[in-house]
């Protein structure tokens, strides 16, 4: 350690210039190679079965996920400005290069397939588009005996009509949503109002706000950091030098992610947030640690100051760095890529933050000279009052602090078993928000924006044209979409072959039900490829018949409105097996909400690993295994109460809130190891245990205190984002900084103290 | 600059001029090769076995097997079709009666043996695509000349067989595909190949004549594929145990006919 402080007393120039070279680097990387990846399929693990399964299933059926415009005119929809608008809107997105032709549907492209006395009649609904009231109201009529039509294109007022273009995954980008958005409202005038929506839409716009918004914060949270910083230091070069520690290790983690050509994903740009939040913990208490120094010491010099800095503070500087990138390390754990790389570089941006308190900020200290004192030293200043007060009232309510922190506890495991996942995406954006008032809309009118796919399959080929495996299916739709209210329509090969009996039988409604024969289902299956567009055939059941796409649509995107959905359909897997046939499921919804589990289960995966190497490293640094245990003890009050919280307050578990618990533990860890390790040293210079509590609160309690409040005030300003999952996270984040302040110098003193023997 | 794009012109025009002295031909039209293939000598009934071998672009296949009848009843040319293979739509039978004039819609019927009844099917676009496969009812020949018009642009070497290149135009507005062009084999007057443009001038899809056979004087195509380039789904027809000027009666062409099987 000597000659480490020698050199660097020694040689502040070049080290600060090798420093800021590497920097200049990774930041030319930084700007010149960073990849924002905005498509959601790049962070599935591309091998869980259920992605497989799904990937294959979408690949059979073309399942894709749809744009839907819709066009209201509040007179109705049967006039020809209308009809005229949807052929050409359609037309026009048929012309787009990403989108290909055969994916638009609307009333213009539908096959309208009606019944005579003598036969069958195959149309479109129109061509030209009419001018005749008498043509208009028999495009009205065929529509409203259409099933296949009626309430899916049109909505049953008559008022709106959906053109959806479905697209593949990796064609959205936010200058298509914005293409799309201007040729949708180039379509607008004053009888018509277009909507757009879509899961596309909203997982292109999410993947697109988050970000931009974090952008935009982070550069206020920066600023309240600094003025919270200077008000707490109060010294305009220690909160640069501080300041300066979080910007170059943020600077580094991005720059060799660049370097490296990893993506920045979604959640790579809370990092930020983290390294921030982390990294101004080594600055302030070295900070403090010399400031206090200096009070005792007012004529050390400059090296003298520094070295006791050092000397003193690089064993927590370096165990609160290790503990905390372990945590994050323990992300590794986790399926998700994007994820795995956020917890990797995030570890290594706080290892280069504590690079940077160490050589960085003595290094600056030596060019720019040790903070001024800026009050002289009085005795009270010695052990601020307040420090002693906290100290006191603690351990003589020891039996209160055990009590309150037992029932937070109990309060938080009550709440947790409250939390409920959320894999929706609509739930991020504000109620009021376009996207949402849109989907909304179009939820209103028509079946609902979002599609599970229930992929049945069966043992042999042709199963599919077996009368009692097509009536189980028509039977599980009406019962799913009659009971679960989220459901709003649903969509088979029972539909076409309903459809098609009832066609045959004149239009009589009584024959709109399956036929009791094989051969007659097949029959009407090669007549309906002779007269209708048998691609859409193809999208509920494959070339075999032993495989079928049954889509249903539900009107809300939450975990909660699928569960409801996916329990009913697999009530019905008894009385599918009896028939041989399996259900599974499929499509952007069911993946989505499996990914929302998979992140999760990483999560929790990860938060028990960090727990055991946290405690095996704290045991060993203090070669004690009890302050393994007692220094895991905020944390976890943290842990649990975050989780408990957001059960409480009904605030749901998704991707982003779900990382709070590593927040939680890398920050709280460094308060415990702080606290612990200068209580260890007090411990040895004192015996009265009221002293020895004061001195640790005067000097780490201290620290602690002023980090909690800067990174506080930071996060605050996170209320003020437009994006609801980034306010949730400002929040979240400054309450557990709370908590963890408060259970380290509360129940984790009082544990310190009735541990009577250090090491 | 202006002087020399008129100069290119200049060059051009010559070697149009040029063309029809080295294209060494009988100085035929577009037109008039198109002609000669749809006028070309089929026999005055057919009978055979049809097989339809449907490919989508993940290599799923569907086979469907045929009987199929067909007769020229001056510009009207009837057409039935029974089904035999896979079991569950055997005996579904298919008449189509078609009529050279480009006004008149097709007439056809179809049988489902599990309803018991004759359905007519009523269309109003020509542009159906025949049983789910990759032809339409003009790509299978339907398609009077007249309909369209045509330009020789050159004559090359398919196949080893020396060919005539025609494009054809639409004269309909909106019809489903903005340009064929088609590779006849000189005097032999058979499409070997052609390539199809959607309404939007993308390429669409080719169709290739893989084997033609001489029956008595007569070609007939015994195997063909047509491949949709933007779905990548294949089919292929082929057709065999054809017998030609077999004397079929008139009364197989009839609503009674499909019902009774054969």
């Amino acid at each position: 350690m000597k000659t480490f402080i020698n050199f660097i007393t020694k040689y502040p120039w070049p080290i600060l210039l090798g420093i800021l070279a590497v920097t200049a680097f990774l930041f030319i990387e930084m700007s010149a190679n960073s990849r924002m990846e905005t498509d959601l399929d790049e962070y599935m693990p591309q091998d869980h079965p259920a992605f497989v399964y799904s990937d294959s299933a979408e690949a059979i059926f073309n399942i894709k996920d749809g744009i839907i415009i819709a066009i209201e005119n509040k007179d109705g929809i049967y006039n020809p400005q209308t009809l005229g608008k949807i052929k050409t809107l359609t037309k026009d997105l048929g012309q787009m290069k990403q989108i290909e032709k055969g994916d638009v549907t609307s009333l213009y492209t539908a096959d309208n397939i009606i019944g005579t006395e003598t036969g069958l009649d195959v149309t479109s609904f129109y061509e030209e588009v009419p001018e005749s009231s008498d043509k208009l109201e028999s495009i009205r009529q065929s529509v409203r005996t259409n099933e296949m039509v009626y309430e899916r294109i049109v909505s049953e007022d008559e008022t709106v009509s959906v053109v959806i273009a479905e697209i593949n995954d990796d064609v959205f980008s936010m200058e298509f949503y914005h293409e799309i958005l201007d040729l949708a409202s180039s379509y607008e005038d004053e009888d018509h109002k277009l909507y757009v929506a879509g899961t596309p839409i909203v997982e292109g716009t999410m993947a697109y706000l988050g970000p931009k918004d974090m952008k935009k914060m982070v550069p206020i949270v920066i600023l309240v950091i600094i003025i919270v910083l200077y008000v707490t230091l109060r010294n305009i070069k220690t909160t640069i030098l501080t300041l300066s520690v979080v910007i170059l290790s943020v600077i580094w983690a991005f720059g060799l992610m660049a370097w490296l050509g990893i993506s920045i994903y979604a959640v790579t740009t809370m990092m930020p947030v983290m390294l921030i939040a982390i990294g101004v913990a080594d600055g302030i208490h070295l900070f403090n640690h010399m400031h206090l120094y200096l009070q005792e010491h007012p004529e050390a010099s400059r090296k003298d100051a520094i070295s006791d800095m050092v000397r003193n503070m690089w064993k927590p500087v370096a165990m609160t760095s290790v503990t905390t990138s372990v945590g994050f390390v323990s992300l590794l754990a986790s399926e998700v890529y994007p994820i795995k790389y956020f917890g990797l570089f995030t570890a290594f941006g706080v290892m280069a933050a504590m690079f940077f308190s160490l050589v960085f900020i003595p290094v600056g200290l030596m060019i720019f000279n040790k903070p001024k004192q800026v009050k002289a030293k009085r005795e009270s200043e010695k052990h601020h009052p307040l420090a002693h007060k906290i100290s006191k009232w603690v351990l003589q309510h020891k039996i209160l602090v055990l009590v309150i922190s037992v029932l937070t506890i109990g309060i938080g495991i009550y709440g947790t078993q409250k939390v409920w996942i959320n894999s929706s995406f609509l739930d991020k954006f504000e109620d009021d928000s376009d996207i949402v008032q849109t989907d909304n809309f179009i939820n209103k009118k028509f079946g609902g924006t979002t599609t599970l796919n229930v992929i049945l399959s069966a043992d042999r080929k042709g199963a599919f044209k077996d009368p009692e495996i097509l009536k189980l299916m028509s039977k599980m739709q009406k019962d799913v979409v009659g009971s679960v209210k989220e459901a709003g329509n649903s969509f088979s090969l029972a539909d076409y072959l309903e459809r098609m009996n009832k066609v045959m039988h004149a239009d009589k409604e009584e024959y709109n039900r399956i036929p009791d024969s094989h051969n007659l289902n097949a029959q009407y299956l090669l007549l309906y490829e002779m007269s209708g567009d048998p691609d859409n055939l193809w999208e509920v059941v494959n070339y075999d018949y032993n495989k079928a796409n049954l889509n249903i649509q539900i009107k809300e995107d939450d975990s909660k409105s699928l569960k409801a959905v996916l329990d009913e359909v697999k009530s019905y897997r008894g009385e599918f097996s009896k028939l041989n046939v399996d259900i599974n499921f499929a499509g952007s919804g069911y993946t989505a909400l499996v990914f929302t589990d998979l992140i999760l289960e990483g999560q929790i995966k990860s938060l028990v690993i960090t727990f055991i190497i946290i405690i095996v490293l704290l045991s060993l640094m203090f070669r004690q295994v009890s302050i393994g245990f007692i220094g895991a003890v905020p944390i976890s009050i943290t842990a649990v109460l975050s989780f408990g919280v957001m059960g409480l307050l009904n605030i749901p578990l998704s991707t982003t809130t779900a990382l709070l618990a590593s927040i939680a533990i890398g920050i709280g860890i460094d308060y415990a190891v702080h606290f612990i390790e200068r209580y260890r040293i007090n411990h040895k210079q004192h015996t009265d245990s009221l002293h020895i509590a004061t001195a640790t609160m005067n000097h780490s309690g201290r620290a602690i205190l002023f980090n909690a409040v800067v990174v506080i005030a930071g996060f605050l300003v996170l209320l003020f984002s437009v994006f609801p999952p980034n306010r949730a996270l400002g929040a979240l984040v400054s309450f557990n900084m709370f908590t963890a302040f408060v259970g380290t110098i509360t129940i984790m003193l009082v544990l310190l103290h009735w541990k009577k023997k250090f090491k | 600059m202006l002087h020399k794009r008129f100069k290119f012109r200049n060059i051009i025009l010559l070697l149009l001029l040029l063309i029809p002295f080295m294209s060494n031909a009988q100085d035929l039209t577009g037109k008039e090769i198109i002609e000669k293939v749809y006028y070309r000598d089929d026999g005055d009934d057919r009978r055979g076995k049809l097989t339809m071998i449907l490919v989508n672009s993940r290599g799923d296949k569907r086979v469907r097997e045929i009987k199929q009848f067909d007769k020229d009843f001056g510009a009207t040319e009837k057409k039935i079709m029974f089904f035999t293979a896979p079991a569950d739509i055997r005996e579904t039978s298919f008449l189509n009666w078609s009529y050279d004039d480009p006004a008149k819609d097709d007439d056809q019927w179809i049988y489902l043996p599990a309803l018991g009844k004759v359905k007519r099917i009523s269309s109003d676009s020509k542009d159906d695509y025949f049983m789910g496969s990759d032809f339409t009812y003009d790509d299978l020949g339907d398609r009077h000349p007249d309909e369209d018009t045509h330009k020789l642009l050159r004559t090359e070497t398919l196949e080893g067989e020396e060919c005539y290149v025609v494009e054809s135009l639409p004269k309909e507005e909106g019809y489903m595909y903005s340009k064929t062009e088609t590779w006849v084999i000189k005097d032999k007057w058979i499409g070997l190949q052609k390539k199809f443009y959607d309404e939007d001038g993308d390429y669409l899809k080719t169709l290739k004549v893989k084997e033609y056979k001489d029956y008595d004087g007569i070609l007939v195509i015994t195997h063909s594929q047509m491949h949709n380039a933007q779905k990548d789904h294949k089919t292929i027809m082929k057709y065999k145990d054809i017998e030609l000027n077999a004397g079929i009666g008139s009364n197989y062409f009839t609503e009674r006919m499909m019902s009774r099987g054969l």
